[in-house]
């Protein structure tokens, strides 16, 4: 039998760092932003009353800094975010409270489920353009209609997550705990508030990803202030950069607030159903004989 | 070490359906338990096995006749052992031995270290359930319910759900434990090969929640599953429940 040797060609270094980068999270996803960016450009080439990154960027900084648009019009980035930051909070918390109490009675009652599911399933489908109007129609241009828009949006999403975090309590788990005589008040917490907690966490994403979307429109149509506001100010004075600004600020605090607070909340308190940490323990515990 | 003394025990279901007749669990039961012994209940599914131990631990309420679990003159402390683990799968395993304990601190937490690595599970107290495979699980639910030092343990055919090989190492885990604490122990199982391994005694239970059959097994703790003498006795019991269900065997015997 012949031998054969294979020469292999070197690594090329720059190559290899560029392909490390890119497989990283923060590499993908800076390269992506930047791919954007260009993109973005190019198209203002070809349709030149869409504004471009530079533009925007420098409308931001204005409304930031609280500098001159030109005239009297100066920025007032910092007050209308605010004021949004407080109706949100506050709708958040009017949705959340019934949303929690609601989502405890339909997963641990029969009869509960039996009357309010479906209700629930049916707000669950209105999208938050729906609630928007509606609180329009019912409270006019008011700081009622943006909050009861976030509240009304974000109720269902807390109270179906919830309401399975109750179910997920068997009656196994509840007699076995009544066998080995636990006290309630460590069943409470160890059993009934540590299963809903990542539930509730789940719930509270998407309420506040949905209740964001509604408190926009909602300012749009009926604020007086507010990020929907201001967005529409710019839009009504044909000032696209204006718009276009707002509308990223309104994405990028959304984009941030879940990468950085809400997912990795909800990823912590749902760690130990998490299967790829399960796998790697299995294998390791196979290797020593468990 | 607890007594267990039970009298004309009797347990009826409601009806499953509507207009149905009650479903009679138990008949007629009257049984003493005394000492550090390990107690197998055997019989055919439905015979009331189940019922018992949960009347037991106070999950059920009986229909009719006393039942008292006593430690000297206070109520037993009682461990349970169910036929699936029953873990808090959102709990680490240290925090699933913890939950069920009077007490917590660094006395428990040893005493739950202790029972852990005596079923073979040292350095798995911060792991969840769910990287656990069902046997380790299960382990872990024997391990807990030794942990809480009880006077009686009850044990529902606590590996009926695993495969063959795991239930064979989990019953010689169960051996090493028994052996060295000596609880008193009710265990039930459809296994009657199982329950002359384990047991000191064996008690059948029959078709409708009755006594069948009251057997003391004298052999030496621990024993394998291997060893003539457990076979011979395993062979010997067998044929006993044969007379219990001689239809089965006619059946056999046309099949040949």
């Amino acid at each position: 039998m012949s031998s054969s040797s294979t020469t292999l060609a070197p690594p090329v270094v720059g190559q290899g760092r560029v392909r490390q980068f890119l497989v990283t999270p923060i590499g993908a996803q800076l390269t992506a932003i930047v791919v954007f960016i260009i993109l973005w450009q190019l198209v203002t080439v070809i349709a030149p009353r869409v504004p471009g990154p530079v533009s925007v960027a420098q409308f931001l900084w204005v409304e930031l800094s609280g500098g001159s648009h030109g005239g009297v019009v100066r920025g007032q980035f910092w007050q209308h975010f605010a004021h949004t930051l407080r109706h949100f909070s506050l709708g958040l918390l009017i949705g959340f409270v019934p949303g929690l109490l609601v989502g405890v009675l339909i997963g641990s009652s029969r009869i509960a489920q039996a009357l309010l599911n479906d209700t629930v399933l049916v707000l669950l489908t209105l999208p938050a353009f729906v609630w928007a109007f509606l609180t329009t129609m019912w409270f006019g241009i008011s700081w009622q209609a943006p909050v009861l828009t976030v509240a009304f949006a974000s109720f269902p999403f807390v109270t179906i997550n919830v309401a399975q975090g109750v179910r997920s309590i068997t009656p196994e788990l509840k007699n076995m705990s009544r066998a080995f005589d636990v006290p309630r008040s460590r069943q409470f917490r160890h059993l009934t508030i540590a299963a809903v907690t990542g539930y509730i966490f789940a719930g509270l994403r998407f309420a506040i990803i949905i209740g964001w979307n509604g408190i926009l429109l909602s300012e749009w149509f009926s604020g007086q202030a507010g990020v929907g506001f201001r967005t529409r100010y710019w839009f009504d004075a044909n000032r696209y950069r204006g718009f276009v600004g707002w509308v990223i600020v309104f994405i990028v605090f959304i984009v941030v607030l879940d990468r950085l607070i809400l997912n990795r909340l909800q990823t912590r308190a749902f760690r130990w159903r998490d299967p790829n940490a399960a796998d790697a323990e299995q294998v390791k515990l196979e290797q020593v004989g468990g | 070490m607890a007594r267990v003394d039970i009298q004309n025990l009797k347990k009826v279901f409601p009806a499953p359906q509507k207009g149905g007749d009650p479903v009679v669990a138990i008949e007629d039961i009257s049984l003493e338990v005394d000492g550090n012994v390990f107690v197998s209940v055997v019989g055919p599914s439905g015979c009331g096995k189940s019922t018992l131990l949960n009347i037991l631990s106070g999950v059920e309420t009986p229909s009719g006749g006393t039942v008292s679990v006593k430690e000297g003159d206070r109520p037993a402390r009682l461990g349970y052992v169910f036929q699936d683990a029953r873990l808090l799968p959102w709990r680490t395993v240290m925090d699933n031995m913890l939950y069920v304990r009077d007490d917590d601190g660094k006395t428990a937490q040893s005493s739950a270290e202790r029972y852990l690595e005596m079923v073979g599970l040292n350095h798995t107290g911060e792991m969840f359930p769910g990287q656990l495979s069902g046997g380790m699980q299960q382990r872990v639910g024997i391990a807990r319910a030794f942990s809480v030092e009880p006077d009686l343990l009850l044990m529902d055919e606590p590996f009926s759900h695993l495969d063959a090989i795991t239930a064979r190492s989990l019953r010689d885990h169960l051996q090493v434990l028994w052996t060295a604490t000596r609880k008193t122990v009710l265990f039930v199982t459809h296994d009657v090969v199982e329950a002359v391994q384990l047991s000191d005694r064996i008690i059948v239970l029959a078709p409708g929640g009755r006594i069948f059959d009251d057997i003391a097994i004298g052999l030496e703790h621990p024993r394998r599953a291997a060893d003539p003498k457990v076979a011979t006795l395993q062979a010997e019991i067998l044929g006993r429940f044969e007379e219990m269900h001689p239809s089965g065997t006619a059946n056999l015997e046309n099949l040949v």
